[in-house]
């Protein structure tokens, strides 16, 4: 119970907070502005109005999760708000859970109002909303659940803007993941110890690749019957998705639990 | 653990705090071997200067901080227990909120996290709005509310559940001098229907009105604890002495067996060491022929008792400065 409290308030101050209305304002825009690309691109104004708009919701869950999710627990330790509401019978799991999901439940909110807006806007230019944009815009949910948790990780433990260098980082090494495992080969090394280095890299880093499958859904988007990924491996990438995002909050539980405010 | 009927309030056994503030920093002993017993039902007085500290013993006692060793219970169950804190309503020093919340939401806020039921907790925080004052600005958003605002709404959010146990750290800090006496007599009333009162205060005119029982903290240690007419000695410290009608050829002798002497007006005031020096000072003023207005003994105060278990001088009332490991 106590956790969806905090999730509901943790909600109602990013509603209540100014920022999230430029970042909408800034994602509308963008959306809009892919409607003047598509002019000057010959032949193919509908997929570039898509791939922008899809581009363009998921920079504004990015942007939403790392700048006010890197923030967010710091800030409470640092307003000493967090002291009224840890004396009260909760346990600190549940802070930490209710801001991750308090945080989540923004995005999504967001996430939501921007993709309708996107699908009218794909609808009034008279183009098929298919399902291998639908997956790309679930795929962008999944991601947000997962770069949402890597925040929160570092808010737990470290100052704003350390956490917001950390977690982008993390986040754009996280586009490049699959390519980790190809560095050794790349760079010509034939030490081990630099292949087995990359590939622990590459099992510890979030591959956040498998959640792009904006490209595919722009090719696929108009093909009857088409899909931007198969139904199995979208479920197998929910499931990897999850199971980060548990650990990473549990890593926040543990350095959180014990701490001293 | 269930609550144990003959258990106190607040039980302390050999708490202790040390802070590590990093690997090139020497530790420090905010709180060495602390034992207390809070009764139920009473006000406690925890006074100590900055830095003595109070606040870390109450930041462990509500669980923001974990004590490096010793344990403490609330009604008898342990502090490290979940259900210690639903005992307890706790007000810190400065209470901090959410900006964008009004004084309604932000006490129905307090009351889901304390586990209120809506009804209860929404009629509760009208109650508590009217009487604290706060009517006027139900509505309004944190942001726009003054220190004592906030500082009345801090009381009201550690009571909003009716908690047996009330810890306070230093709810007075800041206040003018109507914000003081309004606080003072809500912790009198809590008192009067069976509320336990525990709260640190540099302000020793206000632990000495209102407390049952008092405890000095000085570095960490307990220095004494007790209920306050015990712990004050009845000595007599000095006798003042006022007396009108002074021929100038009479206050030369008086004076000279006063530590000070000093006139106001017509009035003439001798500061004398003891009674008997007093009644000596009387009867050479008396046999010039003035008049006496005033013998007054001094015994000690809550503030003469601060210095002399402490050997410091007592915090100073507005000078109130966090200390990082207070």
């Amino acid at each position: 119970m106590s956790t969806f409290v905090i999730a509901l308030n943790t909600f109602r101050e990013a509603v209540r907070d100014k920022i999230l209305y430029v970042l909408t304002l800034f994602a509308f825009m963008l959306i809009m502005v892919s409607r003047a690309v598509g002019w000057v691109s010959y032949g193919g104004e509908l997929k570039i109005t898509t791939d922008l708009g899809l581009l363009a919701i998921w920079l504004f869950g990015a942007f939403i999760a790392i700048f006010i999710g890197t923030g967010m627990i710091y800030k409470e330790i640092d307003k000493r708000t967090l002291y009224t509401i840890l004396s009260k019978p909760i346990d600190r799991w549940q802070f930490v859970v209710g801001k991750y999901l308090g945080l989540l439940l923004t995005i999504y909110v967001s996430l939501t109002i921007l993709s309708v807006i996107f699908f009218g806007y794909l609808a009034l230019m008279g183009a098929p909303i298919g399902l291998p944009i639908l997956q790309a815009v679930l795929l962008t949910y999944l991601e947000m659940m997962v770069v949402t948790a890597i925040a929160i990780f570092f808010s737990s433990a470290s100052t704003p803007v350390l956490s917001a260098i950390f977690t982008s980082v993390l986040f754009g090494v996280g586009q490049l993941t699959k390519w980790i495992v190809d560095l050794g080969s790349i760079l010509r090394t034939s030490a081990p110890w630099v292949e087995e280095f990359l590939h622990g890299l590459y099992l510890v880093m979030p591959n956040l690749h498998n959640f792009n499958v904006r490209q595919e859904a722009v090719v696929a988007a108009g093909n009857a019957g088409a899909l931007a990924l198969p139904w199995s491996e979208l479920g197998y990438v929910a499931q990897y998705g999850i199971s980060y995002s548990v650990v990473l909050l549990l890593l926040a539980i543990l350095l959180f639990r014990r701490r001293n405010f | 653990m269930a609550e144990a009927s003959n258990e106190p309030a607040l039980r302390i056994a050999g708490l202790r705090m040390i802070y590590n503030p990093g690997l090139l920093q020497k530790p420090k002993l905010a709180v060495d071997n602390l034992d207390l017993e809070v009764p139920r039902g009473s006000i406690f007085g925890f006074l100590g200067q900055n830095g003595a500290g109070k606040t870390s013993t109450i930041k462990i006692l509500v669980g923001l901080q974990f004590a490096t060793a010793g344990q403490a219970w609330i009604l008898g169950t342990n502090i490290v227990e979940r259900g210690a804190r639903a005992s307890v309503g706790y007000m810190p020093e400065n209470p901090y909120f959410y900006e964008y919340l009004t004084a309604v939401e932000t006490l129905d806020f307090y009351g889901q996290l304390s586990g209120m039921a809506k009804e209860a907790r929404r009629a509760r925080a009208a109650e508590l709005i009217e009487s604290f004052g706060l009517g006027h600005a139900r509505d309004v958003p944190m942001r726009q509310f003054s220190k004592g605002m906030r500082q009345r709404l801090g009381l009201a959010q550690a009571i909003l559940h009716a908690p047996p146990v009330v810890i306070l750290d230093e709810p007075m800090s800041g206040l003018d001098p109507l914000g003081r006496r309004d606080i003072r007599n809500t912790i009198l009333s809590l008192r009067d229907k069976g509320c336990t009162v525990f709260f640190s205060s540099h302000i020793l005119s206000d632990v000495a009105d209102i407390c049952d029982r008092v405890c000095v903290i000085h570095r960490g240690k307990k220095i004494s604890e007790g209920p306050i007419h015990s712990l004050l000695s009845n000595r007599v410290l000095e006798v003042e002495l006022a007396a009108s009608g002074v021929p100038p050829e009479g206050l030369p002798d008086a004076a000279a067996l006063a530590r000070r002497a000093w006139h106001d007006g017509a009035l003439y005031h001798l500061l004398l060491a003891d009674e008997e020096t007093a009644q000596k000072a009387k009867a050479l003023l008396e046999a010039k022929g003035a008049t006496i207005r005033l013998l007054m003994p001094h015994v000690e105060s809550l503030e003469e008792y601060f210095v002399r278990v402490t050997g410091e001088k007592p915090p100073a009332p507005d000078a109130k400065v966090r200390g990082a490991a207070e």
